[in-house]
């Protein structure tokens, strides 16, 4: 594919003095020495792409930090230089989010990958962002403490997918992973360190946001265009011995919804969640393939967790309850078995299995992308029946997932799409899709998150003047250079 | 003899089958309880992406493949700044995993086709074994000088070129020409001798298995010595009534077992020769009630899994035609070839011996450091990521470290001198050649 090559030609890095370049490379030597930082070529190449449609484009310099320091350091010199910084750990994104729209410098922070405490009477860990779900799932079994693990790789950050407001297995009892965040370190665009949260009045205490004024929010959610977060406190939970994972199907999304808002409303679930018969399928079939007639639509897994046995029967009770007042209601929902791997892959948490994106992408062949949102639950069926219609006619699978955040009032709608991204058209195909797929979504009140450009565009589009006058306010405050991974955020 | 030995370009669309979802980077199992450990000796070392697990090699596959990589001195290091452990294997998921150690040495392969490759030190290897028919610039003669002490002792090993056995022990060139490695093909010989077994050696006649030749991308040195080799195999068969072929090295082995059947011939060839690993073969009689232990080793051990008797063996169930799946979909992994169980068995078995297991083994191994042409061209940092590996033995509380291929026990006594430690480096025939009761003795 010679894709890069000519896109390259098209937006020139921002660096193209080779005099320069050498100069730069000579002060990155200084900040983080020799071993730890590059120009070349095949090293920034493979920085270059994700899994999403989101085209190739090279940084053009990788540099990786192993202290708070050497971040504060390298921002500095960027920051004086006026040279882009793309903070990077895994680059699991499936949005080209460490994508660099500009070229400048990938700051890989894999080294720095300490587990700074785990504190298990107050169920707080302190981490950096090199922390893997696997390396802290590893480290957590140990207190027999669990977090919320999310569908992504072991290998990927707990920290990037925590500041992105990612999702996790624990959604429907404590909410998003961003909410589990209790206090963070960072460094800003300019290099000046600050802490947010408790953190910041006492050096040791990492427990809480909370009662202060919740700066933490200028970190979060901004696509690495803020700062460098080097550290966050996060909360971590008991391990109850006992799971029960209830599992239904429905003919129909509208029936499907209307379970889920009644087993939500008792708060009983760590995770409640309904896919599509495509997202059930290991992997999601592609190119499309209809579902067979004799096949519900759509499953849903309930994980429930139980410190007794009694707390347990309690839980199935109350699920027994739902579900017979469900079948009262003339739905079409049955007890079923939810098909045995991809009950697996999403209830054993980190998960190779859809963590390796064997169900997202097996059969399409090296491309995932997503309309992913936060969406009012209440409007899940319609938008879930127009993406259908929308997926369908570009010949991909409605694979969509729709899960309950802590209460009822929203929660997670996406549609994972696989698509071939060898072949340039397939891949357009795709990405027209999924944009597609997210008009329909915004315009009924979700919001993306981990947004690629062009859904932060479609953002911006609708978005209150205000609500984007103070966006880049802040911005401008944090980052007047506007080196942080520009360009992400769409102003 | 046609060899069905795949180019870059032919593997094109296994590679566009990786994500870069990044889930080779970590040995991790859910268990409970969960288990994680690096796995990619390069990633671990160097950092950057490029150099880590396939995800990284992929990469730069694709950027030979589509021109954007061109060689240069750089990116030649980086695609062999590589054990090919496949302990990223292990963990990939997807239909490109069957190929991955393929799809690195087909980047070899293409870098040397095209004289680019391979690496300088490479270069001076592969000259001696065409000068010598082995990697280590070892004059021929010299690849007997273990088997002195039999012949003092008055037990001369037999020599297959003169004398017909059923059994031929093929040394391999470490063993015979590494000095510090010697005591693996001397404990392997005297197992035989003590258990009364009938078998030879090619002695002065033996040539290299291939194996390095293959890993640093040569494939036409390979397919030399490989020929040659089956050659003598068929002869050895057919001539000295042969019928099975033990190595104690892991290298040999695999070469033999896996990389020689992508000759046409082999399945000819081999009729009626079974290849064996020393330790295979050591447990089967074990489990036979074969083998008599006398004294005690009062050791507490630690069991290193070579790369070579490990991953390398797995056996990938792919759909082909695809009627089960979709075609060319990797479906499972057969893991019955690989030799897990068996050295372990037999370190169990010796009286005394206490095992404790560091926290990556098996298929999740962490590899010593040696493979892939590294010992050969980035012989420091195999030394470094060795001592890792000792490093990881000696957090057990374990002595010694036991493991059954001559270049992991070269590469791992060399790491255990570069942080001083105290643990020591067995060749497991050689705790079993303590113990063993010869057949004279019972």
């Amino acid at each position: 594919m010679s894709e890069l090559s000519s896109l390259q030609k098209q937006h020139a890095p921002t660096i193209t003095d080779a005099g320069k370049v050498d100069s730069v490379l000579r002060e990155l030597r200084k900040i983080v020495g020799e071993s730890n930082c590059t120009a070349s070529k095949h090293i920034r190449y493979a920085y270059s792409y994700d899994l999403s449609f989101v085209k190739p484009k090279l940084p053009d310099y990788v540099v990786m930090t192993e202290t708070v320091e050497q971040v504060q350091e390298l921002l500095r010199f960027a920051n004086k230089e006026k040279i882009p910084i793309v903070p990077y750990t895994a680059g699991t994104n499936i949005g080209g989010l460490t994508i660099p729209e500009r070229g400048g410098i990938l700051l890989d922070l894999k080294k720095m990958n300490n587990i700074v405490a785990i504190d298990p009477e107050s169920h707080v860990a302190v981490i950096e962002p090199g922390v893997s779900h696997a390396k802290f799932a590893d480290a957590l079994y140990k207190h027999k403490l669990r977090f919320g693990w999310p569908v992504g790789p072991p290998s990927a950050s707990v920290l990037a997918c925590a500041i992105s407001h990612g999702i996790g297995g624990l959604n429907a009892k404590y909410g998003l992973n961003s909410q589990e965040i209790t206090s963070m370190e960072v460094v800003l665009p300019t290099g000046e360190l600050v802490r947010v949260g408790s953190c910041a009045i006492r050096n040791d205490a990492w427990h809480s946001c909370l009662p202060l004024p919740q700066l933490d929010g200028l970190f979060k959610g901004w696509l690495g265009s803020s700062g460098v977060v080097t550290k966050i406190g996060i909360s971590v939970h008991p391990i109850p011995p006992l799971l029960k994972v209830f599992t239904v199907s429905c003919e129909n999304v509208e029936d499907m919804y209307s379970y889920m808002l009644n087993l939500s409303n008792y708060e009983m679930c760590d995770d409640l969640t309904a896919v599509s018969w495509w997202l059930a399928q290991v992997p999601i079939p592609y190119p499309f393939k209809p579902k067979p007639n004799d096949a519900p639509e759509w499953f849903s897994f309930a994980t429930t967790t139980s410190w007794t046995e009694k707390e347990r029967e309690a839980r199935t009770e109350i699920w027994e309850k739902v579900f017979e007042e469900e079948q009262e209601k003339g739905t079409s929902i049955k007890q079923t078995v939810y098909p045995e791997e991809a009950l697996r892959g999403r209830t054993q948490l980190p998960s190779q299995v859809v963590g390796s994106t064997k169900n997202y992408c097996k059969q399409g062949g090296a491309g995932i992308s997503w309309p992913g949102t936060f969406t009012p639950a209440k409007v899940w069926a319609p938008v879930y029946n127009k993406w259908k219609d929308i997926l369908i006619a570009h010949n991909l699978s409605p694979s969509v997932r729709m899960s309950m955040y802590r209460g009822v009032h929203y929660g997670m709608l996406r549609a994972m799409i696989p698509f071939n991204k060898q072949s340039d058209e397939e891949t357009e195909n795709a990405r027209h899709a999924i944009v597609e797929c997210l008009k329909v979504d915004l315009d009924a009140g979700g919001i993306p998150y981990k947004p690629p450009i062009d859904f932060a565009n479609e953002i911006i589009k609708r978005a209150d003047p205000g609500y984007l006058e103070l966006l880049r306010r802040m911005k401008k405050f944090l980052d007047p250079n506007d080196i942080m991974n520009p360009g992400k955020l769409g102003i | 003899m046609d060899w069905k030995i795949a180019e870059l370009k032919e593997l094109e669309d296994k590679i566009w089958r990786c994500t870069a979802c990044g889930t080779c980077k970590t040995a991790y199992d859910y268990g409970p309880p969960p288990t994680f450990g690096e796995i990619c000796p390069a990633g671990t070392e160097f950092g950057f992406e490029g150099f880590m697990a396939s995800k990284g090699k992929i990469a730069f596959a694709r950027g030979i493949l589509s021109g954007e990589l061109p060689w240069d001195d750089e990116l030649l290091e980086a695609i062999y700044k590589c054990t090919i452990c496949a302990g990223c294997q292990n963990q990939c998921q997807l239909d490109h995993k069957p190929y991955i150690p393929e799809i690195i040495e087909a980047m070899r392969r293409k870098a040397v086709a095209e004289g680019a490759g391979p690496m300088p030190l490479h270069k001076n290897l592969l000259q001696s074994m065409k000068n010598y028919n082995n990697p280590y610039q070892g004059p021929r003669r010299v690849r007997t000088d273990w088997t002195r002490p039999f012949k003092k002792a008055g037990k001369p090993i037999k020599d297959l070129n003169k004398e017909p056995a059923p059994v031929l022990f093929f040394v391999g060139c470490t063993g015979a020409f590494n000095t510090a490695a010697r005591a693996v093909p001397t404990a392997t010989a005297s197992i035989f001798q003590k258990l009364g077994m009938d078998f030879g050696i090619l002695g002065e006649n033996e040539i290299c298995c291939g194996s390095t030749a293959m890993r640093v991308g040569d494939s036409e040195e390979f397919k030399r010595v490989a020929t040659k080799n089956l050659e003598t195999f068929k002869w050895l068969h057919d001539e000295r009534g042969v019928k099975t072929i033990i190595s104690s090295c892991a290298g040999c082995y695999r070469a033999i077992k896996k990389d020689y059947s992508l000759s046409s011939e082999y399945d000819k060839v081999m009729e009626g020769i079974e290849v064996i690993h020393t330790a295979d073969y050591l447990n089967r009689l074990y489990k036979e009630g074969k083998l008599k232990f006398e004294g005690e080793l009062h050791w507490k051990v630690t069991y290193h899994d070579p790369c070579h008797t490990g991953r390398h063996l797995n056996k990938f169930i792919i759909d082909e035609e695809g009627k089960q799946l979709w075609k060319g979909a990797y479906v499972d992994v057969d893991q019955s070839e690989c030799l897990y169980e068996q050295p372990r068995d037999l370190l169990k078995a010796i009286p005394g011996v206490e095992l404790v297991e560091m926290k990556r083994n098996r298929a999740n191994s962490f590899c010593c450091g040696g493979g892939g042409g590294v010992m050969t061209g980035f012989g420091e940092w195999a030394a470094k990521n060795a001592s890792l590996r000792i490093q990881e033995g000696e957090d057990t509380g374990a002595e010694r470290m036991v493991s059954i291929c001559p270049f992991c026990h070269f590469n791992l006594n060399e790491g255990a001198k570069r942080i001083g430690s105290q643990v020591k480096v067995h060749d497991l025939t050689e705790l079993i050649d303590q113990v063993l009761v010869g057949r004279s003795d019972d």
